[in-house]
């Protein structure tokens, strides 16, 4: 094989699968030029194993979104409000209401108290509900931020934005980006892989969807029943040996046609096979927590095999990943919903995640990963302050969703530890302090990756696309 | 000059060749610079223009700036620009650094010197000019007269590429068959076309091209691109994805391209088939291309944005389709690098946006004779019924029924008007509600007492009606969400004379909540909480009433004033209802739904009444519901039908695009920038399908020309395919593009005949394999020097695999089917639904019958690059991915194929069964290497299937057939030839 021919081999192998060194996304986008694609191929081939820097030093390698699917309440776990428990049942004057849209509520709707009781923790004094006490000892580890805004009131749009930058399907997942801009440290696992626990999800696929990037940078969903990855394990009948012989005999007829038809994309074929391989013996071993210990496993609360405690285990996987290389995992935990109950239900729901969401801080540092991987734990928007009640629906002591102020925490990875950003005003209902939008935080954890946000790029009809659309700015205050 | 021979293929080709002319050349040297790195904001967008400079102009950028012109034609020196390009300061220098675009470099900055001085001559963008078609060019290098051939031999002088021959004729066969028909020869296809070859290689191939074009699955392969562009999809996309029924839509592509319909016809009767004169049922159908939006089910969604977001979808597909313009950018704001001004894009929208958006039953015959035939069967058992009854029980049903009925007088609207619906009063006396409603809808209605003059009216009914134009037939108005055709009712308000009246009692003929555990009773209506209220949900297309007494009688003199609130986290205002009033005294209620109106009903339909409610029929009243079981319903599908004339909706500029913003009205118009559509042809969605397919549109032929070529050659000639604007790349062969499109338009916009024309051609007919020369030069053959060569879609590949196993299901058309996929794919969609797998000949149809999930795609095509419907898809990716080989290697839908492809060997009793696979497969022989391979591996895998280290009761399935160790090791044999990068590339 020629020189040119093994370069372009090695150029498709990058472009096409996402893996390796992968850093070919951010070659494209410094070339800009008018020649888009074409230009891709060429940076590329000129230079295929020199690694391009990130734009400049990363901080983080890698991310995992814990992402709270539904929208928790802040006003039940983060953001006291006082003055609600004083205005309790009253309607919230017309001035601040109006021009808001909801999905639910009327403009009329009366005030609903926080229903649990807060305390300050740490050195920081970072003020948390009762519902969180093992967020509460490690609050010193994480930055609050109290002032998030999107631009979506429903579910599916709003997760698609927290996702993707935009409320529609289409544009490709911050997972995707990160793929296609930096590429994959591991050789034998996705990049971008999706983790799943409690109910459906509003969002749906376009969430992890590579969008108009090359589909090989879409997430890859971990599935809960069956093979982990799809077609990950042998057909029935099929042991390793027969999976090994028959891969041989594919190899080498696809050898013996490349030696006669000249393509590359031959050799990139034979080079997927083999990393499909790879899979084959990696995901096992992956999913396989034998070689946890119990105290790891009594940190996250993890019962593996037991759906009970999915949530946990997935966090416990998603550290086993991050440890791997693959660079962003998302854990979805859906189930936060709560138009009614909110109390109980952010009871049942905080249960369920306080413990893993904290442990798995504690032990990516412990480990020494939490330096160059950030951990992000929050929903696709808040709750009202505003109670939200329905006969026909038959809800009470619910809130409805609220865009317009909600918080998250985010830990590690150079994110600022032990502090609280932003302030909502006294009902809770917009921020007045720090605002940090979505595009924001898609800009500011870019930044962290080495990226700048307006330089990470993919032509696609026309237009230069980003994770910001035309927006974002670094949130320098979130920074260590 | 715009078809310069010597205008490369594109910015690659400028920079891998160098510029070889002198004459610098605006559209291939200079445009693309500007465009790329100053348009944004020195471009078409007044509004974002810095220093209020444009360069896309030769008047905006030579204006004089107060004593200097940035271009100063004939002279560089003085021309500002260049002095920009090249300074080092970084306040002056252009593009600034905060742009993020690359600095000029020196022979970039040489080419705009020579060009300011040749004259800043400026040319119109080559896509924004109609075709002219050019003369052929001599016959070259390949000897081949075809028209293709001489244009791409013309454009290959100078390359040194060195030219492949003609391809074997078993990949050819094999090329040819997927490319026009989604599937492998047969044996006994390559045979025929080998010895007619052998023969006479012209003839044979024309026979060919021929047989495969009038194959009907041609239709189904080519319909699967026309359906990317589409979004075409079996659910509503969203959150909640539910099915949907516009699989007549998808039948009908299928159709259109077996029939051939021509181009122009296609285009006209999807987007405006409605508007035809005396459109047929098909042409209406057609008109679901732009029903495949997606709809938001979403609860709590503001319906009207997610409609406003769908004709945003409209509009970018339409310009994509038909124009290959992005005029996305456009919703936000004036295209920066097109003509396109933000007015445009809404003007183009108001086109397109004066439409309801029904959902219609389509006729057949057949089942309609069913339907005939049941019905009179039910008519039949009642009438008998009625002859035997016992009258005795009747009269006794019936005086019980006069003395609980009181008489009902209509009262007549007066006028009805509401915050959006369109209320119509019909001569019946009943109201009708159209167009757009919202969450929160109020109706008002006057309604004429003279009827009751001198009476004392005590009780006031709304009758809830159903009706065919409604979703499910009403009586309400609700398409999603809810159930289709709910409403809820939450407060009514009367008055006459503006004075208030008082209720004191309410009662409903049915009630029923749908989503939600509230109660649907009467006296919610008058309870101040708009969150209870009346519905009618489960009982679809019946006639509902509800009855609201009063707590004093009212005089009968002058109007009734209602006010009708529907207030629900979705739409649910009513679609036709009807009030009436009564003076009887007492406890006036409401019958149950369905029971007969005792004053306005004769005597047969009174003892047909008894018979279905007496509890002594119980036996013909089960025969009956029976029969109502089996009544076939019809199919259905989604439509677009034109607004009535009275009722016009209006369209607007939206400020930044946010449906929040609207501004000024716009009335319809194509692109400013274009020749506008004719006098005397109106402005709607039928003037701008006869615009797209007009000379007046540069675009039209030239887009769909391309996507052709696409298909065949691998890559358009326009790379760019849903891009043809400034920020695209030029096109490779231009004058061949612009001769395939008057060509196209000139005979008759016929794709059978134009599809014809490309794979006649000599350079179809290639050889594929990569030369290193090649390869180094023209890496991704813009030159075809050899011949094309692409990965398969999964679609085809599974279709492929079925069809050489001879598993393939030759039935057409229909509601989308279930092929085997883990049930995992869509357990991570909301609503955790199932995938029931097909079962009989459904499990192995062709894949564009496949349902398709938006939210989750059939796992194995979206795995190679498939579509997820939710955008317009004009060019699909052709990754190489390990989750690809995992697909193709261990799911056991291929492994199924490959048991099958094993079957076909016999039990042993096939002579070569190796040879027969690789036939079958890849439409050749083995050649002795891998013959010698494949025996290899197929005898070591039988010794450890007899050994019992493998076995041969796992790896095939005795429900398909006899299991021997033989079959089984066949079966591996199989597996691995499916996975063979031959069989998933098209060479």
């Amino acid at each position: 094989m020629n020189e040119s021919l093994r370069n372009l081999t090695r150029r498709h192998f990058f472009h096409d699968c996402g893996i390796g060194l992968g850093r070919i996304g951010l070659a494209s986008a410094f070339a800009g030029g008018f020649a888009n694609l074409a230009r891709e191929a060429n940076a590329a081939v000129s230079s295929p194993l020199a690694p391009r820097d990130t734009h400049h030093r990363a901080k983080a390698k890698r991310v995992i979104f814990l992402f709270m699917a539904g929208a928790p309440s802040q006003l039940e776990l983060f953001d006291d409000k006082p003055k609600l428990r004083e205005l309790d049942g009253k309607p919230i004057p017309p001035s601040v209401i109006a021009g808001q849209r909801y999905a639910f509520i009327q403009p009329d709707a009366a005030v609903l108290a926080p229903r649990f009781p807060f305390a300050r923790h740490g050195q920081c004094g970072a003020e948390l509900s009762d519902r969180l006490p093992y967020l509460s000892k490690i609050v010193d580890d994480i930055a609050i931020v109290k002032s998030l805004k999107t631009d979506q009131f429903n579910h599916a749009p709003a997760q698609l934005f927290l996702n993707t930058g935009h409320g529609l399907p289409g544009r490709p997942a911050m997972g995707s980006w990160l793929s296609y801009g930096i590429g994959n440290e591991a050789d034998d696992l996705p990049a971008f892989v999706v983790l799943k626990s409690g109910g459906s999800l509003s969002g749906g696929a376009a969430m992890w969807s590579a969008g108009f990037l090359p589909g090989s940078h879409a997430g890859v969903p971990f599935r809960d029943s069956g093979d982990p990855i799809l077609h990950v394990s042998n057909p029935k009948g099929y042991d390793r040996k027969a999976q090994r012989d028959s891969l041989d005999l594919m190899r080498k007829l696809n050898e013996r046609e490349l030696g006669v038809i000249g393509d590359p994309e031959i050799q990139t074929r034979i080079d997927a096979y083999e990393m499909a391989w790879r899979m084959q013996s990696a995901a096992p071993e992956l999913m396989d927590f034998s070689d946890e210990s119990q105290a790891t496993i009594d940190l996250y609360g993890a019962k593996p095999g037991n759906p009970k405690a999915a949530f946990a285990n997935q966090c416990l996987l998603a550290r086993r990943l991050v440890e791997r290389g693959t660079r962003f995992v998302q854990v979805y935990h859906s189930g936060w919903d709560h138009h009614s109950q909110v109390e109980n239900g952010v009871r049942t729901q905080a249960l369920q995640v306080d413990q893993a969401s904290a442990a798995l801080v504690m032990d990516l540092k412990q480990r020494g990963l939490l330096e160059d991987t950030i951990v992000v734990w929050g929903g696709e928007f808040g709750r009202t302050p505003m109670v939200e009640a329905s006969a026909a629906l038959g809800r009470s002591l619910g809130r409805d969703h609220h865009p317009q102020a909600f918080t998250m925490w985010m830990a590690g990875g150079g994110i600022r530890p032990g502090i609280t950003l932003g302030a909502t005003d006294e009902l809770g209902f917009h921020v007045v302090e720090d605002p940090v939008h979505i595009h924001d935080l898609h800009a500011t954890l870019l930044h962290l990756l080495g990226i700048e946000h307006t330089r990470l790029t993919f032509r696609y009809q026309g237009r230069d696309y980003r994770l910001t659309d035309v927006h974002g700015h670094l949130v320098e205050k979130l920074l260590a | 000059m715009r078809h310069s021979p010597v205008w490369l293929a594109s910015a690659l080709s400028l920079m891998t060749f160098g510029v070889l002319a002198e004459e610098i050349d605006f559209q291939r040297d200079i445009r693309p610079l500007l465009s790329d790195r100053c348009f944004k904001c020195h471009g078409f967008d007044e509004e974002t223009q810095e220093a209020d400079l444009g360069l896309h102009t030769f008047a905006s950028a030579t204006r004089d700036l107060g004593g200097y012109q940035a271009i100063k034609p004939g002279d560089s020196t003085t021309s500002e620009l260049i002095a920009r390009l090249i300074s080092d300061d970084p306040k002056e220098v252009m593009p600034p650094p905060k742009a993020n675009k690359p600095r000029f470099s020196a022979e970039e900055v040489a080419l705009m010197k020579r060009w300011i001085d040749q004259g800043a001559k400026y040319e119109e963008h080559w896509a924004f000019e109609k075709p002219v078609r050019p003369g052929l060019p001599p016959v070259g290098e390949s000897r081949s007269d075809h028209p293709v051939d001489r244009f791409l031999d013309q454009k290959r002088v100078g390359k040194d590429l060195p030219l492949n021959g003609p391809v074997d004729p078993h990949t050819l066969i094999r090329r040819l068959s997927y490319d026009l028909r989604g599937l492998p020869p047969t044996i006994e296809e390559t045979d025929g076309f080998l010895a007619e070859h052998a023969k006479d290689p012209e003839a044979a191939w024309g026979a060919l091209v021929d047989r495969f074009l009038d194959s009907p699955a041609y239709g189904e392969r080519w319909a699967r691109d026309w359906l990317d562009l589409a979004r075409y999809s079996d659910t509503n996309g969203y959150e909640k994805d539910r099915p949907r029924s516009i699989w007549p839509y998808r039948d009908w592509v299928v159709r259109s391209f077996n029939a051939d319909l021509p181009f122009d016809r296609f285009t006209i009767e999807q987007l405006a088939g409605d508007l035809l004169p005396d459109a047929t049922t098909d042409q209406i159908i057609a008109t679901g291309f732009h029903r495949n939006t997606m709809l938001n089910e979403e609860g709590g969604i503001d319906p009207l944005e997610f409609r406003y977001l769908a004709m945003i979808d409209r509009v970018a597909t339409t310009g994509a389709v038909w124009m290959g313009l992005t005029t996305g950018c456009a919703q936000c704001h004036t295209h920066k690098f097109d003509p396109i001004t933000h007015t445009d894009f809404y003007a183009l929208m108001a086109l397109l946006n004066n439409a309801d958006e029904p959902e219609i039953e389509i006729p057949d015959p057949v089942l309609t004779r069913q339907r005939e035939e049941i019905e009179r069967q039910i008519a039949d058992l009642e009438t008998k019924a009625v002859a035997t009854m016992d009258e005795g029980k009747y009269q006794a049903w019936l005086a019980e029924l006069r003395a609980r009925s009181v008489p009902w007088t209509v009262l007549p609207p007066l006028k009805a008007k509401s915050n959006l619906p369109l209320l119509e009063i019909e001569e019946d006396h009943s109201i009708y509600a159209s167009g757009d409603f919202t969450k929160r809808d109020v109706y008002e209605v006057t309604l004429d007492l003279s009827p009751m003059v001198g009476k004392a009216v005590t009780a006031i009914r709304l009758e809830a009606l159903p009706d065919p134009r409604l979703p499910a037939n009403g009586p309400g108005a609700a398409y999603y969400e809810g159930r289709k055709g709910d409403f809820f009712l939450s407060e009514v308000k009367a008055s006459v004379g503006g004075e208030p009246l008082k209720f004191t009692g309410a009662s409903v003929s049915f009630g029923k909540i749908s989503i939600g555990s509230g109660e649907a009773k009467g006296e919610n209506l008058y309870d101040g909480d708009g969150s209870t209220g009346w519905s009618t949900a489960t009982r679809e297309g019946e006639a509902h009433s509800l009855v609201l007494r009063l707590e004093k009688p009212v005089e009968g003199a002058g109007t009734l004033d209602l006010n009708l609130l529907f207030e629900r986290h979705f739409v649910a205002g009513l679609g036709k209802f009807r009030l009436s009033a009564t003076t009887a005294d007492g406890e006036v209620i409401a019958l149950p739904s369905g029971t007969p109106d005792v004053h306005a009903s004769d005597d047969i339909s009174l003892r047909r009444a008894f018979v279905r409610v007496e509890p002594g029929h119980k036996k013909l009243q089960e025969e009956i519901a029976a029969l109502r079981k089996r009544l076939p319903s019809l199919p259905t599908t989604l439509v677009m039908k034109e607004r009535p004339a009275n009722h016009p909706r209006p369209t607007h500029r939206h400020h930044r695009g946010e449906y929040l913003s609207p501004k000024e009205e716009v009335a319809p118009a194509v692109p400013s920038y274009f020749e506008p559509i004719p006098e005397g042809t109106p402005a709607n969605r039928l003037g701008l399908a006869k615009w797209l397919v007009s000379e007046r549109n540069p675009l039209g032929a030239r887009v769909q020309v391309n996507r052709s070529w696409q298909a065949l050659f691998g890559r358009g000639i326009v790379h760019t395919s849903g891009d043809y604007g400034y920020q695209s790349e030029l096109p490779s062969h231009p004058e061949l593009l612009d001769w395939l499109a008057t060509e196209f338009a000139g005979q008759g916009w016929s794709i059978k005949k134009l599809h014809r024309l490309l794979v006649t051609s000599a350079a179809y007919r290639r050889d594929s394999r990569v030369d290193s020369v090649q390869l180094e030069k023209d890496p991704d053959n813009v030159f075809l020097a050899r011949g094309p060569r692409f990965r398969l879609t999964g679609e085809m590949l599974r279709d492929g695999a079925l069809a050489a196993a001879g598993l393939l299901s030759p039935k057409r058309g229909g509601p989308g089917v279930y092929p085997p996929q883990p049930a995992s794919v869509v357990e991570l969609a909301y609503g955790n639904e199932s995938w029931k797998v097909s079962t009989g000949e459904d499990r192995y149809r062709r894949s564009i019958y496949t349902f398709a999930k938006r939210t989750a795609p059939f796992a194995a095509y979206l795995a190679f690059d498939g579509p997820t419907g939710e955008n317009c898809l004009p060019r699909r990716d052709r990754t190489n991915t390990p989750l690809q080989a995992l697909t193709l290697m261990n799911d056991p839908m291929f492994h199924e194929a490959a048991e099958g492809l094993a079957r076909l060997t016999g039990s042993g009793g096939q002579k070569d069964p190796l040879e027969l696979l690789f036939r079958r497969v890849l439409a050749r022989e083995p050649a002795e290497a891998e013959r010698k391979e494949f025996l290899a591996y197929h005898a070591a895998q039988l010794s450890r299937i007899t050994s019992g280290e493998l076995k041969a009761d796992e790896i095939l399935s005795a429900e398909r057939g006899a299991v021997t160790s033989e079959l089984a090791a066949w079966a591996m044999v199989a597996r691995v030839l499916l996975n063979l990068n031959e069989n998933i590339t098209r060479g």
